[in-house]
């Protein structure tokens, strides 16, 4: 294996502990459970992340019957028409999946090819559209480009139905070259225009995709100093074909795993390269990074502002809050107000994330959060969890060095990603629940 | 409503609160002036594309046949400004701003080498450069020319009003920003932890700087913001989303939060389809809203200390597409919304029929309102990137 991404082997400078188990969970699933963090730490890395891979990361809270129940769930919520369901329906799966990894990857998609509710207004359609994303998750990114050409939720997001022969609207061909694939600055304005010819002839009738081939513009086009009778299908590919391709989806899967300011730009084009080598096999590229020591390095620890759906879903989990089951419409609720509104990015281009998570309103909104964590709020009725039991659990952990001090102390390594300043242990309370809501609304709470 | 007295009393309390960082503590020793002529800027945002060409309508222009055969607006659908242009008749309220004074067009605004992409363009504008090193410095135009000129009370430099992450054009090394789109969404329910024993400027890195600053400052205008409630007045505000922005903008004006930028933005005029229709809507929300403010302003006795610039990413093309909408274009029309202004109309109408690649040329490089607005309006200190810029005669 390459240089930037060489595999990541224990050492004595950077051992596998629970923090870097925790390091693992955190990012490439939500929230470790103290079962989960002794289990891992016992097995190694090797197996650790294979379990992450391939979707079995979870021992405990997770349900037999998942995939049933999540597609009960997701008929009922269309059939309501209510799009908080819809919402509620998601966190329910990064809940309770077996395989968090890949309701990240969906994630991920989501803001790849960030399509609103605002304008599509058809539950059916963006949860089709949802479940696509899914299913290619870690597939070779060709079979999800060219199956989300021809969504319909995406067609009407991007206005295909008006994107005619002798009359091409420009949208989907835009964002495709600069969000989907090259990325600003890989194209032209003529580029856009012929492009915009070539996805001529697809509109949604019925909820359904159709092409008209009286509305398709089978003339030639020039796009990227390629001349061919493009049609959508093979402007795709042969977008897919050019290197700048790669590098965006390079970038695209550092800027979901890595940290702030710890790929540089060698490793990303090294990423490319992989991606370029493996037909954009997106699978491999996530192994890629997550089997790697720049990932487990102490740069990339802590490095990341988390993102309302991490920081909602991934302390649930962490404290084990899960005997009973919280409401997945209360936190659907609390992740909009945190400023990710599922099936409701803020525009094509996706949460902007990172820094941006960050505003007075969402910062009092997770200090808010906290409060309503400890008050047994995300549960309908409310009833006051027993933290004292987790607390418990947590101090008596086999993972946990015996002289590892305080309970402060302790919640504050499983809670927070980055250790807590001397000064401030002084400030905390004594008793769990207030220390939790203590802890949850500190500065490093945010980070991960 | 909050109240200037009971404004002062809860920032004595601020300033003692614990929760204050020393390094806002600190500016607590900037003088508290009295309420004087501190000039204020608010921006709104209209996003997505502005379509100029139906908003400051070129009557007397050939092409304006010749390229919208449907989207047109009739003549009964214009308000007549002078022989060269007219106002979609949506902005009723904006023509009658016009005729008592109260605001200015610019016609034909733009820069060199004009980018369609919503997200590049955006960040020119954001940042007030077209140039791609000076856009990755990450400094808006805004919040860099916040030096380190000091501020009442620990006031915020800047709001960001609405639900939308902070605009690009407030980040700044030394600029405060708060955002709000809900004064009841900053009551903070617990207690939190004191924080005044960090050090802010620590060798700590980057990103925990970034959090330690970020979320002091949250906590700290959680509880001046909160205590913050929107007069009920006479003004006659709309009942829409941009109404109510420009409604909470005017209760933090009115109750003197020290600010001097506020922010905010009109979604929605990514009008690629379907134009006629959502167009109007848009400008009669924007129109009704501009309107109210400015009269709330007025009845408050502040509107002479106030100056609203509404600008949009791009103008579009100026040849309609074929599903009753437009693409993504170049230049358009920005409104300036204040008394003090010195001209009802900057610049030419750009021409219909001479034209760049189907898109209008720009007449006045957006960088010099910019630069007037910083310097002449708010007596800040430019960003480097825009020295030598300036629009002549902004001010009367």
């Amino acid at each position: 294996m390459s240089n930037h991404w060489k595999i990541y082997q224990p050492s004595t400078s950077l051992p596998w502990n629970v923090n870097r188990v925790r390091h693992l969970h955190r990012r490439a699933g939500l929230g470790v459970t103290l079962e989960e963090l002794d289990r891992d730490l016992a097995a190694g890395p090797v197996i650790s992340i294979d379990r992450v891979l391939q979707g079995t990361s979870r021992s405990q809270f997770t349900r037999d019957n998942f995939e049933e129940m999540s597609q009960v769930l997701a008929e009922a919520a269309t059939r309501s028409d209510d799009e908080v369901r819809l919402k509620a329906w998601w966190i329910f799966r990064l809940l309770w999946t077996p395989d968090p990894l890949l309701e990240r990857l969906t994630l991920m998609w989501h803001n790849h090819f960030a399509t609103s509710n605002a304008k599509v207004g058809n539950l059916q359609l963006l949860l089709r559209q949802n479940q696509l994303f899914r299913q290619f998750a870690r597939d070779k990114f060709q079979r999800l480009l060219q199956a989300v050409l021809l969504d319909p939720a995406m067609l009407i997001w991007l206005d295909s139905n008006s994107n005619r022969q002798g009359h091409p609207n420009e949208n989907l061909a835009r964002e495709l070259m600069e969000l989907f694939t090259l990325g600003v600055g890989n194209y032209s304005e003529q580029d856009v225009k012929q492009a915009a010819q070539a996805l001529t002839g697809w509109s949604v009738k019925d909820s359904q995709a159709r092409f008209r081939t009286e509305h398709f513009d089978s003339a030639d086009k020039t796009v990227l100093n390629v001349t061919q009778s493009f049609d959508s299908a093979t402007l795709a590919d042969h977008l897919l074909n050019q290197p700048a391709t790669a590098q965006r989806l390079a970038w695209r899967l550092c800027d979901t795993f890595m940290g702030e300011g710890v790929v540089s730009q060698p490793a990303i084009r090294e990423l490319a390269e992989v991606l370029a080598a493996s037909q954009l096999d997106i699978g491999r590229a996530v192994e890629t990074i997550l089997k790697s020591e720049l990932f487990f390095s102490e740069a990339n620890i802590s490095s990341r502002i988390s993102s309302p759906v991490e920081f909602v879903v991934g302390n649930l989990r962490s404290l084990e809050l899960l005997d009973r089951p919280p409401s997945t419409m209360v936190l659907a609720r609390w992740c909009s107000l945190l400023g990710q509104d599922l099936f409701r990015p803020p525009n094509v281009g996706g949460w902007a994330g990172g820094r941006d998570w960050l505003n007075a309103r969402t910062i009092v909104g997770r200090a808010n959060f906290a409060a309503a964590l400890v008050a047994g709020e995300l549960h309908t009725p409310i009833e006051t969890p027993d933290l004292k039991q987790f607390c418990n659990r947590l101090t008596n952990s086999k993972s946990v060095p015996a002289k590892s001090g305080s309970l402060k102390n302790l919640l504050g390594r499983h809670l927070l990603s980055t250790p807590l300043p001397v000064e401030q242990e002084a400030l905390l309370s004594d008793q769990p629940s207030e220390l939790i809501g203590q802890l949850l609304s500190l500065p490093e709470a945010c980070l991960c | 409503m909050f109240d200037r007295r009971k404004f002062i009393r809860s920032s004595a309390m601020i300033s003692l609160a614990p929760v204050v960082p020393s390094f806002l503590a600190g500016l607590a020793q900037a003088t508290e002036s009295a309420r004087g002529d501190e000039r204020i800027l608010v921006v709104i945002q209209l996003d997505g594309g502005n379509d100029g060409i139906n908003t400051v309508v070129p009557l007397a222009d050939e092409g304006y046949k010749q390229h919208r055969r449907e989207l047109r607006l009739p003549d009964s659908e214009l308000i007549k400004i002078t022989s060269d242009f007219a106002l979609n008749s949506n902005l009723r309220s904006v023509g009658q701003l016009w005729e008592q004074d109260r605001l200015s067009i610019v016609h034909g605004v733009g820069y060199p080498n004009p980018n369609r992409s919503h997200f590049e363009s955006m960040k020119f504008w954001h940042v007030g450069s077209n140039q791609q090193e000076q856009v990755e410095q990450g400094n808006g135009w805004i919040g860099d020319s916040f030096g380190t000129r000091p501020v009442r009370l620990g006031a915020p430099h800047a709001v960001n009003v609405g639900d939308e992450s902070m605009p690009l054009s407030l980040h700044g090394r030394r600029c405060i920003v708060t955002s709000i789109s809900n004064p009841a969404d900053m009551r903070l329910r617990a207690s939190t932890v004191d924080l005044s024993e960090r050090d802010q400027s620590s060798n700590a890195t980057g990103l925990n700087q970034f959090v330690n600053k970020v979320v002091t400052q949250a906590y700290t205008s959680s509880r001046q913001i909160s205590e913050l409630t929107t007069q009920d007045s006479s003004a006659g505000y709309p009942a829409s989303r941009l109404a109510n922005r420009l409604k909470l903008i005017s209760g933090m004006i009115k109750s003197d939060l020290g600010a001097q930028v506020y922010y905010t933005l009109q979604p929605g005029y990514d009008t690629h389809a379907g134009q006629l229709a959502t167009h109007g809507d848009l400008l009669g929300e924007l129109s009704s809203s501009l309107k109210a403010f400015m009269d709330d302003l007025r009845q408050a006795g502040l509107e002479d200390q106030v100056l609203v610039l509404c600008f949009s990413e791009f103008g579009r093309r100026v040849a309609e597409n074929d599903s009753l909408g437009t693409d993504h274009g170049t230049a358009g029309p920005v409104f300036l919304a204040g008394t003090r202004l010195a001209q009802r109309s900057y610049g030419v109408m750009p021409s219909l029929t001479d034209l760049d690649d189907g898109d209008l040329k720009f007449h006045v490089d957006f960088r010099h309102i910019y630069a007037s607005l910083l310097t002449d309006w708010l007596g800040l200190r430019l960003p480097t990137w825009l020295e030598g810029y300036r629009l002549d005669n902004l001010l009367a």
